[in-house]
C-alpha cells in the first residue's frame, strides 16, 4: 500500500493509504483526530471542514493521494488551548444544541473571517448555507459570528 | 399531577467505599402521560457525595443537544446549595443497581419528569449535611446554612465540605418531606445557563459513538436489503475481499432490514468495497409499495363509519348537521425522516464471557433488550455506555443498530464498529407515518364553532409506543381495529386533546398499515394533527369573515379543565395569542413592495403543560415563486423556565425543524424503496432561509412543561395561513412548494 506525507496541525504525518482513500477518513481513523466529522462524504454537509492555508475544505472531497505534500488544520489544531475568537463566540453565545456539526462550521466561519474581517449577513449567509445543522442552531451561529467579527477586529 | 409520595421517592442507600449514596424514584411513564406504578420502593436514580466533594447524579437520562447535562445538575445544586458546573451527569448507566428501569428520553420529558424528585434528592441530601455537621460541632442544625458546597456555622465560621460530611450524612435519617424553595428564592434555576458541554464541543473534543475508538477495533459497513422486508438468499464475496482493508463479509439479519457486512481495518475500506458485493435478495410482497398510490388511496379510510372515536363531547354529529354554516377540509403530511447528522452507529465488544457496548442512544433499556438477545448473554454480563448523540428526535430510541454490531461482533469474537452511511440513514429508518385528517366544522348563526368533527388515519396511529416499530418480516398481520390500539387514551396527540371549547367534539381515529417501520420523530404526533387543526381554524375564521386572532380567542374559552388525565388552563393559551399578536404587529400593515405577503398564526398546548403561539410572516414574488419566511413571532408560557437559554435553544431549533418539513422535507417510496437518498434529496433548512426570530419566554410559576419540541407542531400551519394571507390559495398538502402553488394559484 503506498505511503503519504502530509503535515496536520503542524506536525508531519506519514500514513499508508489507499490512493483514493478520503482525506476524512485519514484524519479519523488512520490519525485518530476525531473532531472532523463524517455527516454525508458527499460534500454536502460541511461536517468535515478542514482548512489549507486559511481556506475552509471539505476533507471528504480530498483524496489522499491529492492531500500529499499540503498542509491542513483540523478542529483540533485551530487554536492551541481552544482560543481562537470562534471558539470564544461560540460558548458566549451558547450556539452548540447536540454539536456535531459545530467542529465543520467553526472551521468554516473561521476561514470566513480570515478573507471577510467584518462580514456582512448575505456574506455569512453565502459561507454557512452550505452546512447542514439539523438541531437548527442558525440565529446563535449568526450572532456568534458578528461577535467573533467584532472581537478580532483590531 | 400525581403527587409523589415517600415510597416512591427517596431512601438512603447503602454507598460503596463510605460516600453519601441517595436512592430515588423517578416517575416511569408509559405511552404518553400515564404513571407506571410500583408497589414498592425501587429506585432508578442516585445522587452520590463522595469524600473529594464530587457530586455524581446517576439519571437515565441522554444528552442529545436539549441539554440534560447542563439543566438537571441545575436541579439538584439548587437545592444541595452546590456549584453545577461541579455536579456530574452520569447518564451512561447500566449494571445491576439499573436491571429492569425502563426509562428513556423523549416526549420532551426530561425537565417535567425529574424537575421535583432531584430537587427534592438535593434537599434532602442538604438537610442531612447539615444535621450530620451540626452533630459533630455539637450546635443545633438551625445555627448552620448550607453553601456552595459546604456547611457553615454561623456563630464560629467554622466549615465542613460535602465530602467531609459525606460519610456522616450517610447515617442520617432520610428526611420524610425535605423542604423544597419557593421557586420565588430560587439563585440557579430560571437564571441562563450555558451548556456544560459546550468547551469539549468546540475544540472537537466531544466523543460521539461514532468517535468511539478501541483496541483491535474494526469497522463494519452493511449493505442492506434494498426493498422494504427483502430477504437475502445469496451472497458473493470474492470481489469484495480483494479490496483492501478488507476482513470479512458476513451475513447480518438482526437489524432493520436483511443485509450483508463488509468488516474492514477503517471506515473508507468498509463502505467503498460494499459496492463489490453481489447480493441476490428475495424482493418479496413490499417491491411494488407506492407511497404516492398509498396516499391517495389512504384517505378513503376517512369516509368509513367504523372509526375509533377518541373523544366524543355533545353530540358533534347533530349539531353539524344543524349549524348555520358548515367546512370540510382535508389535510394530508408526507412520511419523514429523522435524519440527525450523526449517522446511526455503535460499537461492540462480545465476547463469550461477556459484552460491552458503546451506542448513542435515547434508550438504554432498548439497547439492553437487542444486546441480550443477539448475544444470548445474561443482563449482568453487559454494560451498555451511552455516548453523546449527534441529534436524536426519537430515531435513536430504536437499538437495531446495536443489534447489528452485536450480531457482527460475535460472530467475528472482535471488537467492532458498525457505522452507517448518510444514504443508510436516509434509507432505512422508522420514519413518521404519513396521515391524512379530515375536519368537518358547523358554525351557528353568529360564526361560533358549535361543532367539530375531526377524523384522522395515518400509516399507523402507535407511534409513541416505542415497541411499534413493526418487524417488517413478522409475517403476523397487526389487527388494524384491535381495541389496544387506541387505549392510551391520548391519541392522537393534537387531536384528542384538542385545547379549544368547542360544544359538540368528535375525534376519531383509523389506521391504514403500511409497510413502511415507523417511530416517534420530533413533536410524535402533533405536526400532522395540529397542522390540520390549526389550518382548519383559519380557514373558519376566513369562512365566517372574522379575523383569525378574533376568531381564535373566541373558541379558546376560559377557565381550566381536565382533558382525560392532561390539565388545560385556557387562560395560558388566550395569554400567549394575545402576546404574540402583540409583538408580532398582527394588526399592522405589511409592506407594499411588489411581494405578497401575509401573516398566520398557529397554536398548540403540549400536554397540558406548555402553551405556544407562534405567528409567521411570509412573502412571495408576484408569481408564486420565491417563497420566504420573513419572520416568526414565538411565544412560549412552559412554566417555570428553568434554563431560559435552553428553552430558547429548543424554541429556536424546533422552529427551524417545522419549517425543514413546511418547505421541503417528506420520504417518497417508489417499489418499496425510499426515494431519497441523503440531504441533497431530503432537503433541510439551510441558514439562507433563516427567518428573523423573535422569541418571547413569559415569566410563569407554573410547573415546567418541557420545551424539547414544542415549538414543532405550529410551524407548518402558522406559514400555510400566512400563504393564505398573501395569496388566497389553501396549502392542504405539506411541503409547500411553489410548484404546488402555481398549480392550485
Amino acid at each position: 500500500m503506498p505511503t503519504y506525507s502530509l503535515t496536520v496541525n503542524g506536525r508531519s504525518r506519514t500514513v499508508q493509504a489507499e490512493p483514493g482513500m478520503p482525506l476524512l477518513w485519514v484524519l479519523r481513523d488512520l490519525l485518530h483526530l476525531t473532531g472532523t466529522k463524517y455527516g454525508c462524504g458527499e460534500g454536502v454537509c460541511g461536517a468535515c471542514t478542514v482548512h489549507e492555508d486559511g481556506k475552509a475544505l471539505r476533507s471528504c472531497l480530498v483524496n489522499v493521494a491529492d492531500a500529499a505534500g499540503r498542509r491542513f488544520v483540523t478542529i483540533e489544531g485551530l487554536a492551541q488551548d481552544g482560543s481562537h475568537p470562534c471558539q470564544r463566540a461560540w460558548l458566549e453565545e451558547d450556539v452548540a444544541q447536540c454539536g456535531y456539526c459545530q467542529p465543520g462550521m467553526i472551521m468554516t466561519a473561521a476561514a470566513l473571517l480570515r478573507t471577510s474581517p467584518t462580514p456582512s449577513d448575505d456574506e455569512i449567509d453565502a459561507a454557512m448555507s452550505t452546512h447542514v445543522c439539523r438541531c437548527g442552531t442558525f440565529d446563535r451561529l449568526r450572532r456568534a459570528i458578528r461577535r467573533a467579527a467584532t472581537t478580532e477586529a483590531p | 399531577m400525581t403527587p409523589v409520595t415517600r415510597r416512591e421517592f427517596l431512601s438512603s442507600s447503602a454507598a460503596v467505599g463510605g460516600g453519601f449514596l441517595l436512592a430515588m424514584r423517578i416517575p416511569e411513564r408509559e405511552a404518553g402521560e400515564r404513571l407506571l406504578r410500583t408497589a414498592l420502593f425501587e429506585p432508578n436514580a442516585y445522587l452520590s457525595i463522595a469524600s473529594d466533594d464530587t457530586v455524581t447524579i446517576f439519571v437515565v437520562r441522554h444528552e442529545m443537544g436539549q441539554g440534560v447535562r447542563t439543566l438537571l445538575p441545575m436541579m439538584v445544586a439548587e437545592e444541595l446549595e452546590a456549584d453545577p458546573t461541579r455536579i456530574r451527569l452520569e447518564q451512561a448507566v447500566t449494571g445491576p443497581r439499573f436491571a429492569g428501569i425502563r426509562l428513556h428520553t423523549s416526549g420532551s420529558g426530561s425537565s417535567r419528569g425529574t424537575y421535583e424528585v432531584l430537587r427534592k434528592a438535593g434537599a434532602a441530601a442538604k438537610e442531612m449535611l447539615v444535621t450530620a455537621a451540626a452533630e459533630r460541632w455539637g450546635v443545633a442544625a438551625a445555627t448552620c446554612r448550607a453553601e456552595s458546597g459546604a456547611v457553615i456555622h454561623h456563630g464560629s465560621g467554622r466549615r465542613l465540605t460535602y465530602g467531609q460530611l459525606a460519610e456522616a450524612a450517610a447515617a442520617q435519617p432520610v428526611p420524610e418531606e425535605p423542604r423544597l424553595k419557593d421557586p420565588a428564592d430560587f439563585r440557579l434555576l430560571g437564571t441562563p445557563m450555558r451548556r456544560v458541554d459546550g468547551p469539549d464541543i468546540v475544540t472537537g473534543r466531544a466523543r460521539y459513538g461514532i468517535d468511539v475508538r478501541i483496541p483491535g477495533m474494526c469497522v463494519a459497513s452493511i449493505e442492506r436489503a434494498p426493498v422494504l422486508g427483502a430477504r437475502l438468499v445469496r451472497f458473493d464475496a470474492a470481489r469484495a475481499l480483494q479490496q483492501p482493508g478488507v476482513l470479512h463479509v458476513l451475513a447480518v439479519t438482526s437489524g432493520i432490514q436483511h443485509g450483508v457486512a463488509v468488516v474492514a481495518e477503517h471506515t473508507w475500506a468498509a463502505m467503498r468495497a460494499r459496492r463489490e458485493l453481489a447480493i441476490e435478495w428475495d424482493l418479496g410482497r413490499e417491491q411494488t409499495f407506492d407511497s404516492d398510490r398509498f396516499m391517495a388511496d389512504f384517505p378513503r379510510r376517512l369516509d368509513e363509519d367504523d372509526l375509533y372515536v377518541v373523544r366524543h363531547e355533545g353530540d358533534a354529529l347533530a349539531a353539524l348537521a344543524s349549524a348555520a354554516a358548515r367546512h370540510a377540509a382535508t389535510y394530508v403530511f408526507p412520511f419523514q425522516a429523522h435524519a440527525p447528522l450523526e449517522t446511526m452507529n455503535c460499537t461492540a465488544d462480545v465476547r463469550a464471557d461477556g459484552a460491552e457496548f458503546w451506542v448513542p442512544t435515547q434508550t438504554q433499556h432498548r439497547c439492553m433488550e437487542q444486546a441480550v438477545k443477539v448475544t444470548g448473554l445474561p443482563e449482568e454480563k453487559i454494560r451498555i455506555h451511552a455516548t453523546l448523540m449527534g441529534g436524536g428526535f426519537g430515531r435513536r430510541l430504536f437499538a437495531d443498530y446495536l443489534a447489528e454490531a452485536a450480531e457482527i461482533s460475535r460472530a467475528m469474537a472482535q471488537p467492532v464498529q458498525v457505522v452507517w452511511t448518510r444514504e443508510d440513514e436516509t434509507r432505512y429508518g422508522y420514519f413518521q407515518p404519513c396521515t391524512a385528517e379530515r375536519l368537518e366544522g358547523g358554525l351557528d348563526a353568529d360564526g361560533r364553532l358549535v361543532a367539530l368533527v375531526h377524523r384522522g388515519s395515518a400509516s399507523d396511529l402507535t407511534v409513541y409506543a416505542i415497541h411499534g416499530g413493526r418487524d417488517i418480516y413478522d409475517d403476523t398481520p397487526p389487527d388494524p381495529k384491535a381495541p389496544d390500539h387506541y387505549s392510551s387514551g391520548l391519541s392522537p396527540w393534537g387531536a384528542f386533546d384538542n385545547p379549544y371549547d368547542i360544544p359538540h367534539l368528535r375525534v376519531a381515529v383509523a389506521d391504514v398499515p403500511s409497510p413502511v417501520p415507523h417511530g416517534p420523530w420530533r413533536a410524535v404526533e402533533y405536526p400532522s394533527t395540529v397542522f390540520a387543526r390549526e389550518s382548519f381554524l383559519d380557514e373558519l375564521a376566513h369562512l365566517s369573515g372574522q379575523d383569525p386572532l378574533a376568531f381564535r380567542l373566541g373558541v379558546i374559552g376560559e377557565g381550566r379543565r381536565m382533558i382525560g388525565p392532561i390539565p388545560l388552563d385556557r387562560a395560558r393559551l388566550a395569554m400567549v395569542h394575545r402576546v404574540a399578536a402583540e409583538r408580532s404587529g398582527w394588526d399592522q400593515p405589511l409592506p407594499e413592495d411588489g411581494r405578497r405577503r401575509g401573516r398566520g398564526l398557529a397554536a398548540n398546548v403540549y400536554h397540558g403543560g406548555s402553551y405556544i403561539a407562534l405567528v409567521a410572516e411570509v412573502s412571495l414574488a408576484e408569481d408564486l415563486s420565491d417563497l420566504r419566511v420573513e419572520r416568526m413571532t414565538c411565544v412560549v408560557d412552559c412554566g417555570i423556565a428553568l434554563n431560559p437559554l435552553g428553552v430558547t435553544g429548543q424554541a429556536e431549533s424546533g422552529i427551524v425543524w417545522g419549517l425543514s418539513y413546511t418547505l421541503h422535507g417528506k420520504i417518497d417510496f417508489k417499489s418499496g424503496q425510499a426515494v431519497q437518498r441523503g440531504y441533497r434529496h431530503f432537503r433541510v433548512l439551510a441558514m439562507d432561509e433563516m427567518p428573523a426570530l423573535d422569541i418571547h419566554v413569559v415569566p410563569s410559576r407554573e410547573r415546567p412543561g418541557g420545551f424539547g419540541e414544542h415549538a414543532v407542531p405550529m410551524v407548518a400551519p402558522a406559514v400555510t395561513s400566512a400563504v393564505f394571507a398573501a395569496t388566497g390559495i389553501r396549502v392542504r398538502r405539506l411541503p409547500v412548494t411553489s410548484t404546488a402553488l402555481r398549480a392550485s394559484g
